[in-house]
């Protein structure tokens, strides 16, 4: 199953290293992609209402939060699509505030399958 | 030991907890940095601490600079989670307080370095402590009975008549010696002495309130300092201390050795304001008439007698073999 999950989601999600991370704990690993399943979701309505208001304080901080949850997952890609909203959160850059959302919900959305893929094998 | 993990991602904090779990620590995880600065304020609160720097209610540097004001007793050791690389914040996050810092995410290898480098720097603060203390303890106390010196309780008893004579109270000064201490130390031996003056330091302890004083104040002499004590209750106080002294023999190295004491009573009360040295003075003359008077008993100083009691104290010089 981690093969798979390597294998389908290698360019987005970097499994070999968060596993490390983690001591290969696969019972811990299913604990986190919990806690992220759960969490995510209302992390990123929080930043889609700060970017709607144009709240730029709030934007950096919901950014923030989410490319912490991304990096401890070793989301790469994503961390970096929320690394960028930060940036414009900081620098008061409202242009393409939308796009970069829009970019880190892209990114998102090709991790969550391999997690629910991830989630589903390790019940069976 | 107690390690605190402040961050309000919960993915983050259980990563962390994991890994300091897993390394032995005892972990607390707050979710906000209020939270956290109330766990580090505690005078038993952690002495470890993992804070991130973006949290609800008061960041990571502001908890830095909290913990830094308010906790005094004992060092904490803190480390900042950022994911702010730059200079200029690595040095913002310093300047806060904190001791040091670790980059998002965590590498667990580095985290756990750096952490048993915190846990170097709190054992060489607590040996630091303990040697302060330890000297302070000796710059205040008497080696061999444990009790104030000389210089500390005398100290404590301006500090007493001072309060007592603002409040318009009373206090108690006893000024003790070992009769016949130098005949132990001639019969027994100076080690059968020390013995002695140990057991009689340990039983004036024991026979006063927690609220008393008690010196060593030279040889075989201790000043008792008793607080709140009305010029009524003296001799009565007083007799209580004699006899519990008086009460046993005292177990040395060299066999059982009877010991007594005789005491010289002064309150505050009875004297108006004095200099210390002054009362100090007639409480001792009050100690040699109980040494005229056949020893093992106490003698209160009086106003109305005081010449007569220093005429008394001139008139036997040999009491100061006491």
């Amino acid at each position: 199953m981690q093969n798979a999950v390597q294998n389908t989601a290698g360019h987005v999600f970097n499994f070999a290293e968060l596993l490390e991370r983690i001591d290969n704990d696969a019972e811990f690993l299913r604990e986190l992609l919990s806690i992220f399943k759960r969490d995510y979701p209302r992390r990123l309505h929080s930043l889609k209402e700060a970017i709607t208001g144009a709240e730029m304080k709030q934007v950096e901080a919901a950014s923030h939060s989410l490319k912490g949850m991304f990096s401890n997952l070793a989301m790469d890609r994503a961390a970096a699509a929320a690394a960028r909203l930060e940036q414009m959160g900081r620098n008061r850059v409202r242009v393409g505030l939308e796009d970069a959302l829009a970019l880190l919900e892209h990114e998102v959305a090709g991790v969550l399958p391999v997690l629910d893929a991830y989630l589903e094998g390790a019940r069976r | 030991m107690k390690i605190l993990i402040a961050d309000d991602e919960a993915l983050s904090r259980k990563l962390l907890e994991k890994i300091l779990q897993r390394s032995g620590y005892d972990v607390i995880a707050v979710e906000n940095g209020r939270q956290a600065a109330e766990q580090l304020c505690q005078p038993d609160g952690p002495r470890l601490a993992l804070l991130d720097w973006m949290m609800p209610e008061l960041d990571g540097p502001g908890v830095c600079r909290e913990v830094r004001r308010h906790r005094k007793l004992s060092y904490v050791h803190m480390i900042l989670l950022t994911s702010k690389e730059s200079k200029q914040h690595i040095v913002q996050g310093l300047q806060s307080g904190a001791d040091d810092y670790v980059v998002k995410p965590c590498d667990p290898q580095e985290l756990e370095a750096r952490l048993r480098t915190g846990l170097r720097i709190l054992e060489l603060e607590d040996q630091l402590v303990e040697a302060r203390e330890d000297m302070r303890f000796k710059a205040s106390h008497d080696p061999l009975t444990g009790l104030f010196n000389r210089g500390v309780i005398m100290d404590l008893l301006g500090r007493e008549l001072a309060r007592t004579h603002r409040e318009q109270g009373c206090t108690t000064m006893l000024l003790g010696d070992v009769d016949h201490f130098k005949k132990v130390n001639d019969a027994y031996g100076h080690a059968a002495g020390d013995d002695v003056l140990r057991e009689v330091a340990r039983r004036l302890l024991s026979s006063v309130r927690s609220y008393d004083f008690v010196g060593r104040f030279g040889g075989e002499e201790f000043l008792i300092v008793l607080n709140n004590c009305n010029a009524s209750f003296a001799f009565a106080r007083a007799e209580q201390i004699r006899k519990a002294v008086a009460n046993s023999p005292v177990q040395t190295s060299r066999g059982p050795v009877a010991v007594t004491m005789s005491f010289g009573v002064l309150s505050s009360a009875d004297w108006g304001v004095r200099p210390v040295e002054e009362l100090l003075h007639e409480t001792d003359l009050a100690l040699y008439a109980s040494k005229a008077a056949g020893r093992n008993c106490c003698r209160v100083a009086n106003p109305q007698e005081s010449g007569a009691a220093a005429e008394l104290s001139l008139q036997a010089p040999p009491s100061r073999t006491r």
